[in-house]
């Protein structure tokens, strides 16, 4: 398998809040490597560095320590070539709101000075009746929709998805999977960070967990849940402390 | 002039922009208002003089003076007891009042010399009583003239060499106009950034391979248009219904227009980059509006200012902008008579383009 992203030692500090001369690393030493055609999870708390870490690859946010490469460029060094050929959806991005779906999109296509068959993108996310529809009248489900056909006008080789189920109800959230896994499946590398396990476990090949700006755990799922998982219990409880306490002390009445 | 992205970006803004018809037409509310009460109530005639009048002599000689006042269509004469008008005077009712003696001439006599007229004033209104002192002086001046049968020697016939009206509100719409350009204008590229910055919205073009210099241009092109519309209608009103008098080329005028929007629109950008968040851009607007507005001759031209101000409101962008409209609609300038004006929007101009582009931030998101 040919690797598509290389990430060595990826270093991000910020000022800490209480304390502006000193620094914190939100990322302190990642590396990972992301094969061609996968779908990578990094899975973490709130905090543990996951977005910062998508920013840093999608030259987004400076590098502080360490370097990155998305199909062979340096993220570094030609971020502008790095976007040529990603895809991102934001954790939380609004659009122009004077603008309805459609022209939204050819905006967008613009930017990669591309011509988008707009309303073919549209419909394969399922959003062809809301061409004409401003994305503040969207759902939820139908937002994060249309955030990843944004994403996808420049037929990226990486799509990078920042939480996207966050916030959808069961339905959207299933229908949201199916369409990470089509993209997939038409040969789309995905790189996805999510807190929802079930989502990690259905979708994704290959697992990353974060904690404190590290990777503390990288495998598939199933690995994962050999290697990590507790035992299960030899046989479930039954009672409860009062039974101990009566057990203990006896039933007899006491004045 | 403008790459195929930077065009496609322009119309996309103008498409936003002008979807937005609202902000369009109430920002156009306070100039219209403002030159409307300028335009009516100012109507380049002074308003006349209250004047109470006692004549305690009933000559013919003091009767004649009487009418030669109330004729004088610079006063309004008030005829009275010397009582009532001293409290009409108090109260502010009359400007001054002028008490003519009883020797006022006595009847059948031959005018005397060193008749004196007492003219009482409150000291709250000193000042106009410089303005109203020449004039009675003249009146009796005049009048003398009249009874001594002396011809006048010399006279004075005012002539306008630009034979032109010039009214308070001639002079200050090329003012008002670029004030209102420079409001527009700033408001419309510095707040909208920082509107795009809050919303995500820039963070989210910054994932594309887009450049800063598309962007800022497409943004300031397609301003531009609004703003331009915006100021037509404004001219139009002034122009056909206010009856405002543009001495100069109005073509060469409408590109002093044009030329001094782009300024702004680049000064407005840089108030955006510097500005975090919306409040952040409402401070730092104000602080570069608002000097402008009283420093750069909108209302009275700068050579009314202190001598150690005038050399720095001299060098305000706002200055040159009003002293380039103004050289064109109230003196008639061409272009080549404005250069030095055009010079300092020049200057004014790269400095804010550079700017513009060098500091915009795309990455911070201010929440």
């Amino acid at each position: 398998m040919a690797t598509i992203i290389k990430a060595i030692d990826l270093v991000k500090r910020y000022p800490l809040p209480e304390d502006k001369s000193r620094t914190f690393a939100a990322v302190d030493g990642v590396s990972f490597e992301i094969f061609e055609r996968e779908i990578y999870g990094i899975l973490g708390p709130n905090g543990a560095g996951k977005t910062t870490t998508l920013e840093m690859l999608e030259g987004l946010n400076d590098i502080d320590g360490g370097s990155a490469f998305v199909d062979g460029i340096d993220v570094a060094k030609d971020p502008f070539s790095v976007k040529q050929i990603i895809g991102v959806q934001l954790q939380a991005s609004e659009y122009f709101d004077k603008l309805n779906l459609i022209e939204l999109l050819d905006l967008f296509g613009a930017l990669y000075r591309r011509d988008i068959d707009a309303m073919a993108l549209l419909a394969s996310v399922d959003l062809a009746e809301k061409a004409k529809a401003r994305p503040d009248n969207l759902s939820g489900g139908q937002k994060q929709r249309f955030s990843i056909a944004c994403a996808l006008v420049n037929k990226p080789k990486v799509l990078f998805l920042d939480e996207p189920t966050t916030g959808l109800d069961p339905q959207a959230k299933r229908n949201l999977w199916d369409l990470v896994r089509e993209l997939n499946g038409v040969g789309m590398t995905i790189v996805l960070t999510t807190h929802n396990m079930e989502e990690a476990e259905f979708l994704c090949g290959r697992i990353a967990i974060m904690d404190h700006g590290k990777i503390v755990a990288e495998d598939t799922p199933q690995s994962l849940i050999l290697k990590h998982a507790p035992d299960p219990p030899e046989a479930p409880l039954h009672g409860n402390i009062e039974d101990v306490f009566l057990a203990l002390t006896g039933h007899a009445l006491r004045d | 002039m403008l790459s195929k992205l930077q065009r496609h970006l322009s119309k996309v803004f103008l498409k936003i922009f002008l979807r937005d018809r609202q902000s369009i037409f109430f920002s156009l509310f306070f100039p219209i208002i403002f030159m409307s009460v300028f335009g009516f109530l100012n109507n380049g005639d002074s308003e006349p003089v209250s004047l109470g009048l006692v004549n305690n002599s009933d000559s013919g000689v003091a009767a004649d003076f009487v009418n030669l006042l109330m004729e004088d269509p610079l006063f309004t004469v008030t005829a009275g007891a010397e009582a009532d008008l001293r409290q009409q005077l108090i109260a502010g009712d009359q400007m001054a009042v002028l008490v003519l003696p009883a020797d006022f001439n006595e009847p059948g006599a031959a005018p005397r010399a060193g008749t004196q007229l007492r003219l009482l004033t409150d000291a709250a209104q000193f000042r106009q009583l410089g303005l109203i002192q020449p004039v009675l002086e003249q009146k009796l001046i005049a009048i003398e003239r009249q009874f001594r049968g002396v011809e006048t020697m010399f006279s004075l016939a005012i002539e306008d060499v630009q034979a032109r009206s010039q009214r308070y509100l001639d002079f200050l719409l090329p003012g008002l106009l670029a004030f209102t350009l420079m409001q527009l204008s700033i408001a419309g590229s510095g707040f909208n950034v920082v509107e795009f910055r809050r919303k995500g919205i820039l963070k989210r073009l910054f994932v594309t391979p887009i450049q800063p210099r598309d962007f800022v241009t497409a943004i300031v092109v397609a301003r531009l248009g609004i703003v331009l519309l915006q100021l037509s209608l404004l001219l139009a009103y002034a122009l056909f219904v206010l009856n405002v008098n543009i001495v100069g080329n109005f073509v060469e005028f409408y590109l002093v227009v044009i030329f001094a929007s782009l300024v702004f629109l680049n000064l407005g950008f840089c108030v955006g980059s510097i500005a975090k968040t919306q409040q952040a851009v409402m401070a730092i607007g104000n602080i570069v509006i608002f000097p402008q507005i009283f420093l750069s001759g909108v209302f009275y031209p700068i050579e009314a200012m202190p001598a150690l101000v005038q050399p720095i409101a001299q060098l305000l962008p706002l200055s040159f902008v009003v002293s380039g409209l103004r050289d064109i609609a109230v003196d008639g300038a061409a272009l080549a008579g404005i250069v030095p004006s055009l010079l300092g929007m020049a200057i004014w101009f790269v400095l804010g383009f550079v700017l513009a582009t060098r500091m915009f931030v795309w990455k911070d998101v201010a929440i």
